[in-house]
């Protein structure tokens, strides 16, 4: 029968709830940052904080006065960074907010009591990770912005994504179920947190500790081999790094 | 604390930086802007598993994201090795660059109307200065010049 039809009896979102209006009015933002207009661009930044705001409104309340004012800050940072990070037209600045957006995800972590998560989220992404990116990107993009950084696809690509970002999220958030309320999670917000989940996992998870382990060798070894197949030990025996032509002629 | 309703926060939130993600791995053209929006959509399912985990009063959406973490450095190991390769071959950052793989009879992709530059696309971040300039002592420079 008509699917469409049915998953709209299903929504809970209607034309009259602000969760709607925000995840539309957001999208239009992002796609207006997208736009080469500057002054386009600039009502992308309006439209998509208004949205944020939109959406922060339609959301259920928590009851407690500081975890919700907490709940909006985290959240609003970490969705308004991913946005800018997401449209910025230098990389170097992409993943500057990148790092910010990961800084409000390990606030949100900390805020469910994930404390180990939380820290774990700040030193290994916002420290390695994204300082690899900052790394490479030194190495590959020397100066200024580049056109495809200007102009992305243009034109047909830019709605086309926006639109399908939008329907994609308000399909998830409109198909949830009623949750029902439940205790305290006493277990996740025990005193011993971190002791808790450190036996937990080298209890019950210890086989896919070890594979995970194998799999942090394997593409490390991986990368070096990726890396080295490019540049073919030089038959002379002369010491010189691999540059571009070493690359191409191979 | 209203356990559902945080639950259904975390989840909004977690959807919300997903299709982000989505979006601008599909719309971004740089490669590592691409991978970094990859890494988001990461972000989101983990927001949404530690919330999962907390409804739940389980230990298996906590265990996931340690697990995704570590994938995720792993595969930004990986990643960002082939993308030095593919700079290596092509010069460029552009994903637009390999649309030779594209199929026969396929119309090329060619870039139309590219805004112009502006100044302030010219220039790097730049840091602040942190801190007084060291005096230079003299002596010492000779010395160690000297050694």
């Amino acid at each position: 029968m008509n699917v469409t039809s049915l998953l709209l009896a299903q929504t809970a979102l209607t034309l009259s709830s602000p969760m709607i209006w925000g995840i539309g009015l957001g999208g239009a933002g992002l796609a207006l940052r997208l736009a080469p207009q500057v002054a386009w661009q600039k009502l992308g930044i309006v439209a998509g904080l208004i949205g944020i705001a939109l959406i922060g409104v339609a959301l259920p309340p928590l009851g407690e006065m500081l975890p919700q004012v907490l709940f909006w800050l985290m959240a609003a940072l970490a969705i308004a960074a991913s946005g800018a990070a997401v449209t910025s037209r230098s990389a170097v600045y992409a993943a500057i907010w990148f790092a910010v957006s990961l800084l409000g995800t390990a606030g949100l972590f900390l805020l469910q009591g994930a404390q180990f998560l939380g820290i774990a989220t700040i030193v290994v992404y916002a420290g390695a990770i994204v300082v690899t990116f900052l790394f490479v990107l030194m190495l590959a993009q020397p100066e200024g912005h580049s056109p495809y950084d200007r102009i992305s696809w243009a034109g047909f690509a830019i709605p086309t994504a926006t639109i399908g970002a939008a329907l994609l999220i308000g399909t998830l958030i409109g198909l949830f179920p009623e949750f029902s309320p439940v205790a305290r999670p006493e277990e996740i917000l025990h005193e011993a947190h971190v002791a808790r989940l450190g036996g937990e996992l080298f209890a019950k998870h210890l086989v896919s500790v070890e594979v995970v382990g194998t799999i942090l060798l394997v593409a490390l070894v991986g990368a070096i081999a990726i890396v080295i197949q490019g540049n073919p030990r030089r038959r002379t025996g002369t010491r010189e790094s691999g540059t571009r032509e070493g690359a191409t002629d191979r | 604390m209203n356990e559902a309703a945080l639950l259904q926060n975390y989840l909004v939130v977690g959807g919300l930086l997903f299709g982000i993600g989505v979006l601008g791995f599909i719309v971004r053209r740089n490669m590592i802007v691409m991978f970094l929006s990859a890494e988001m959509m990461l972000q989101g399912v983990s927001v949404s598993a530690i919330a999962f985990g907390r409804y739940h009063n389980d230990w298996g959406g906590q265990m996931l994201v340690i697990f995704i973490i570590a994938v995720a450095a792993a595969e930004a190991g990986i990643a960002l090795a082939l993308i030095l390769m593919l700079f290596h071959k092509s010069g460029t950052l552009d994903m637009a660059f390999w649309q030779d793989m594209r199929e026969d009879g396929q119309p090329a992709f060619i870039d139309r109307g590219v805004p112009e530059e502006r100044a302030e696309d010219r220039v790097w971040p730049k840091l602040t200065q942190a801190g007084i300039e060291p005096e230079v002592d003299r002596e010492e420079q000779l010395h160690r010049s000297n050694v």
